[in-house]
């Protein structure tokens, strides 16, 4: 029994070592070619240099895709979180006629590819005679981005300690004050989830930027487009790694706020249980 | 994506208790114009920014709306689209290659779900969230970074004519199927592990330990046990990965070659680079249905098997 047990143990080290290398080894050796000092991006290193970093910081494509992504992202996400609570608390609270017909749109819309829903949101525009630019993108950024910020808060939602609620309800409360005074504090961590990931999610789309813009590349798809310019990898590079890594920071901030507001409420809230619907 | 396990439909204890709750305050005596107060401004988002561009794209792929002054409706562009063996073609590399994709990202997918559930001890949480970061790293950025190091001037291949082991690049490192398979497993395992592993922490491991007692070995534990409870959670992967496995065109643009060319890039293609607004859009039409069917299958069983567990 305990030999088997240690080849059990074994194999799983294995796996989560296999894993790992295939998940971050291309990530980590883009970051270490990015200090090499040289145009081809292979061995043997030529030196440490942070000219890559320089070169793309003022490269005027890399610095305009980012202004375009942030742009779009900073509208897209405070947007999301706003539509997707307000839904979320009434697909979860109350009961009325096309309820369901309303949950199944809002979960229609995180099955139907990003790929249909580009297209369609591009033949709209056409339809439309709208000329595509960051404000398409944006619009089509918040309709497939706000269903995901609903999914997140009815599953905390869903898991409330209702009796603050109805007290407030039963003493009268309106519901100006049930949301200002009790709910809205009490989802705070899923709220601060839903900010930072909605940023994330419309900050690293691609298929609807691709579709839905015009002349102004947001950065995934000026990475994309790059590919076509080869010339200038190392920068590409360089950005790629810079962005992973304050995407990285995000996250790792997001989890210690998130943690740090559990603990000064006693709530216990951790990112890891809003993203796996509370059962961790 | 959302990385939410089962996002809106809540289960088991919880579902009764929101009902409960439900009935006895909102519903019967709560003012009925209050739920539009919430819900009018997220739905018509949903009306004017996705069920009317579905309507268009469907309109226009019968031939109706653009350069069309006749307004006769055809369905041309799909029979051309069933007529063509390109499109068939198409569709087979794409099933085959999305496919394997899925199964791949199973079969690493729920014994690291596994592992992480019951074996992790310490390492639990950081590896939850080492996924979660992951994921939270721009995709395209991650393709990217596998060219860089599969690419004919790639890492791997300057490297080993570096080294002398090779006098000209392998091509065959990249550009084929098997390294848009891999890409595709790697850019998709959050969405994969992280419901399969809510699922599993769902289980009481005295179950294992009671089957154990009782006589069970390893491989009835982990098909009797671990499988039919965690099927859930991995029709719920399935759901969330399998279709957009199927619809992408980034990877195969960036890491495939010619042979594994798949519907999302055919879909592209004839919109963007052949002007075909009516074929794509039947093309996208027809994704969609089929992701339709996918939905509904993955999210049949995953209620069958949750009233069954």
């Amino acid at each position: 029994m305990s030999h088997r047990l240690r080849l059990g143990d074994a194999l799983a080290l294995a796996l989560v070592a296999v894993v790992l290398v295939v998940l971050i080894g291309p990530i980590a050796l883009l970051t270490a070619f990015s200090f090499n000092d040289s145009t081809i991006i292979s061995l043997p290193f030529e030196g440490f240099t942070l000219d890559w970093y320089k070169m793309a910081l003022e490269d005027q494509g890399v610095r305009d895709s980012l202004r375009y992504s942030v742009i779009v992202a900073a509208i897209v996400a405070p947007s999301c979180v706003v539509l997707g609570t307000a839904a979320a608390w009434g697909i979860t609270r109350f009961r009325f006629r096309g309820r369901g017909f309303w949950a199944g749109l809002l979960g229609a819309v995180l099955v139907v590819p990003w790929l249909v829903i580009g297209v369609s949101g591009l033949v709209f525009f056409v339809y439309l005679d709208v000329e595509l630019s960051l404000k398409t993108i944006i619009l089509m950024h918040i309709a497939v981005t706000f269903p995901l910020v609903t999914a997140l808060v009815s599953a905390r939602l869903v898991r409330f300690e209702r009796s603050q609620e109805e007290a407030a309800i039963d003493l009268g409360a309106s519901q100006w004050q049930l949301m200002t005074r009790i709910v809205l504090p009490q989802l705070t961590p899923a709220l601060a989830a839903s900010l930072i990931f909605a940023f994330a999610w419309s900050f690293n789309n691609f298929e609807i930027s691709f579709f839905n813009g015009g002349y102004e590349e947001t950065f995934p798809v000026w990475v994309f487009s790059d590919l076509r310019r080869s010339y200038n990898l190392p920068i590409v590079n360089a950005i790629a790694t810079l962005v992973s890594a304050v995407q990285v920071l995000a996250v790792y901030g997001l989890y210690l706020l998130i943690k740090w507001l559990g603990k000064r409420r006693g709530s216990g809230d951790e990112l890891t249980s809003l993203v796996a619907g509370g059962r961790v | 994506m959302s990385i939410v396990a089962d996002p809106l439909v809540p289960s088991g204890p919880e579902a009764e208790a929101t009902t409960r709750a439900r009935r006895s305050r909102a519903g019967e005596g709560g003012r009925r114009w209050l739920p539009a107060v919430y819900l009018t401004a997220p739905m018509l988002v949903l009306i004017v920014l996705f069920l009317i561009p579905m309507l268009i794209l469907f309109l226009i792929s019968i031939g109706l709306g653009i350069a069309n002054q006749d307004n006769v409706w055809t369905f041309d562009h799909y029979t051309e689209l069933f007529h063509d063996p390109l499109y068939w073609h198409v569709a087979k590399t794409t099933v085959i290659i999305a496919t394997s994709a899925m199964v791949a990202q199973l079969v690493v997918g729920v014994p690291l779900a596994y592992v992480m559930a019951f074996k992790a001890g310490k390492w639990e949480l950081p590896m939850v969230l080492g996924l979660v970061v992951l994921d939270g790293l721009n995709p395209v950025v991650r393709i990217y970074a596998w060219r860089i190091l599969l690419g004919r001037n790639g890492i791997i291949n300057g490297s080993l004519e570096w080294a002398g082991i090779i006098d000209k690049p392998i091509d065959a490192l990249l550009f084929n199927n098997f390294a848009v398979i891999v890409v595709l497993s790697t850019s998709w395992i959050t969405y994969t592990v992280i419901p399969i592993y809510a699922s599993m922490k769902a289980i009481d491991a005295n179950l294992f330990q009671a089957a154990a007692d009782l006589g069970a070995g390893w491989w009835t534990i982990m098909r009797r046990i671990l499988l039919p409870l965690s099927a859930p959670g991995i029709f719920v992967a399935i759901l969330l990965v399998y279709i957009p496995l199927f619809t992408d065109f980034a990877t195969p643009t960036m890491v495939g070659g010619t042979s594994g060319y798949m519907l999302g890039q055919a879909v592209q293609d004839l919109i963007l680079t052949r002007g075909d607004l009516a074929g794509g859009a039947a093309l996208s039409f027809v994704l969609l249905i089929a992701s339709g069917v996918v939905a509904a299958v993955a999210y049949r069983l995953s209620r069958i098997s949750r009233l069954e567990s």
